[in-house]
């Protein structure tokens, strides 16, 4: 059954994007000549703007952008900063997650926290981690590791609650030993669901590093790329930057599938 | 079994009773004593509420008595150990591990080596006859099947007694026959110390030495019915007329007829 949905999955996701380029690529063309090149951004009037760029200039833009080393290095430096916040933010939120889930007293001392946290969106800390942190790598990253944290941290909770007794039960009567629990029970029992959490928490890291990437705006960087294709503005530059986030965002989302895959290859599914 | 000598007492309850924690304090059992002897298959019949599932998990330390003591082979239980192992009502072969890392489950937390381990996992494989299946993971088995892995981990590590809560409750009745059969078998050939809870009268008469009955809530020991019928049994000896004495008579404890 697996075996078999998965390429009609890749096929069909890929007529999905295809379908959608060819449209776009049809609304340019249309559009080019025919939709105003003037715009009005507050106090100036801005010419020779290309609201919806043909591919042609979008082709253009990326030799450049591509040529000029910006693109690569934009896309080196933010997928680092996605790494190692993702990285921080769910060993923490894991740990946390599997600990609340494991011991009933720390989970009432900690939801208070989480709640707080989990509808406090990261752009409303990053004031605060930047007088905290300062303007470098730290508040950027750690924006993005609280965010993470905080999903994970519930995706691993939920994980161990949802463990049966009978599971719990049967380990203690077989004499297994803590050490043996956490690896050989809580954390394969508990995985799927960290792995459904992480594939969140790795979309919500890409949202967060755009952000974040406002502070102290350096170079090369795919969100001050944006923020800056915007003051320009320069449509082309968004429309590469945005596509270059999104290829990443999808190709961090499939390997994330690939692992929740494999480690839920022994959960029975109905109708199989 | 009607083989030997005074045989020596695994299991030892003395005089245990039990109420709910929380406002009411239900009393689920009322001084309850009871000794089972090695090698002794004991089967527990009760109304549904008399308290089995509680005397059961009171033996193997989940539950402690609220008066009265445990004792397996001589040592009071105060918790869940390897030497009481439990065969539970609803499925608890971990799915996520595969038929052998199941059955090596309590090897590895006894700290048995690797070889030593796939070996003994091998041997029970053999013997409730899955071979093939080492690398399957339960979703790949039947309900049948499953319980008889659960049996087989349990066995791994030498219990002093086997705790079966209705480990066959819930299978249909063909496959539930088969593997009262085949329990009755793997027991034949691997003595242990049982106690068999169970709601099925001729499932406890097939299988054990005594039949213990217990009363409506709170449990006590009603009767305790001895069962001669010769071993190696089968299937077809529940057609017998002893068979269907003992039944009527079991029947008449629990106030069935």
């Amino acid at each position: 059954m697996v075996t078999e949905r998965r390429p009609a999955r890749l096929r069909h996701g890929l007529v999905g994007l295809l379908g959608l380029a060819a449209l776009y690529g049809l609304a340019a063309q249309i559009g080019s000549g025919r939709l105003p090149t003037t715009v009005y951004l507050a106090p100036h009037e801005i010419e020779g703007v290309e609201l919806l760029p043909t591919y042609s200039s979008l082709a253009e833009e990326a030799t450049f952008l591509v040529q000029a080393g910006i693109l690569q290095s934009g896309v080196a430096v933010s997928t680092l900063r996605v790494l190692i916040g993702l990285l921080l933010g769910s060993m923490v939120g894991i740990a946390l997650g599997l600990a609340m889930g494991w011991a009933a007293g720390l989970e009432y001392v900690l939801e208070p926290w989480v709640v707080l946290l989990r509808f406090t969106p990261a752009l409303a800390l990053l004031p605060l981690y930047v007088l905290w942190f300062g303007l470098g790598e730290m508040s950027k990253v750690g924006l993005i590791a609280t965010g993470v944290a905080v999903v994970t941290l519930q995706g691993a909770y939920q994980g161990v609650r949802g463990i049966p007794r009978v599971y719990w039960d049967s380990a203690a009567s077989l004499g297994a030993p803590r050490r043996l629990l956490v690896r050989r029970i809580i954390l394969p029992a508990a995985l799927p669901q960290i792995l459904a959490s992480l594939r969140i928490a790795i979309g919500l890291a890409w949202v967060t590093v755009v952000v974040a990437e406002l502070i102290k705006p350096t170079m090369p960087s795919l969100g001050y790329l944006l923020a800056l294709a915007g003051a320009y503005p320069r449509v082309p530059t968004i429309m590469i930057a945005l596509a270059a986030i999104g290829l990443l965002v999808l190709i961090s989302d499939g390997l994330t599938l690939v692992a929740y895959r494999w480690a839920t290859r022994w959960v029975r599914r109905r109708h199989e | 079994m009607s083989k030997s000598q005074p045989r020596k007492v695994r299991l030892h309850v003395e005089d245990v009773s039990y109420s709910y924690p929380g406002g009411t304090r239900t009393r689920a059992l009322d001084g309850l004593t009871l000794d089972v002897h090695d090698n002794e298959f004991l089967a527990i019949v009760g109304p549904v509420g008399c308290g089995k599932t509680t005397f059961l998990r009171i033996v193997a330390g989940f539950l402690e008595p609220t008066r009265g003591a445990v004792l397996c082979d001589d040592a009071a239980v105060r918790a869940p150990g390897a030497d009481r192992g439990y065969v539970f009502q609803e499925e608890a072969i971990f799915p996520w591990m595969t038929v052998q890392d199941n059955l090596e489950f309590g090897l590895r937390a006894k700290g048995v080596a690797r070889a030593e381990r796939a070996a003994i996992a091998m041997e029970l494989i053999r013997l409730i006859g899955l071979q093939g299946y080492e690398r399957a993971y339960p979703r790949d088995l039947s309900a049948g099947m499953s319980k008889m892995v659960e049996v087989a981990r349990v066995l791994a590590t030498d219990p002093s007694i086997l705790i079966m809560d209705e480990p066959f409750g819930s299978l249909d009745a063909q496959t539930r026959a088969q593997m009262q059969d085949e329990l009755h078998r793997l027991w034949e050939k691997r003595l242990k110390t049982v106690v068999l809870v169970t709601h099925d009268v001729e499932e406890a008469i097939h299988l054990a030495d005594r039949v213990v009955v217990f009363s409506p809530r709170p449990g006590r020991v009603k009767a305790v019915v001895p069962v001669h019928l010769p071993r190696p049994r089968s299937l077809e000896m529940r057609l017998s007329p002893e068979f269907s004495a003992l039944k009527r008579r079991i029947w008449a404890e629990l106030g069935l007829t």
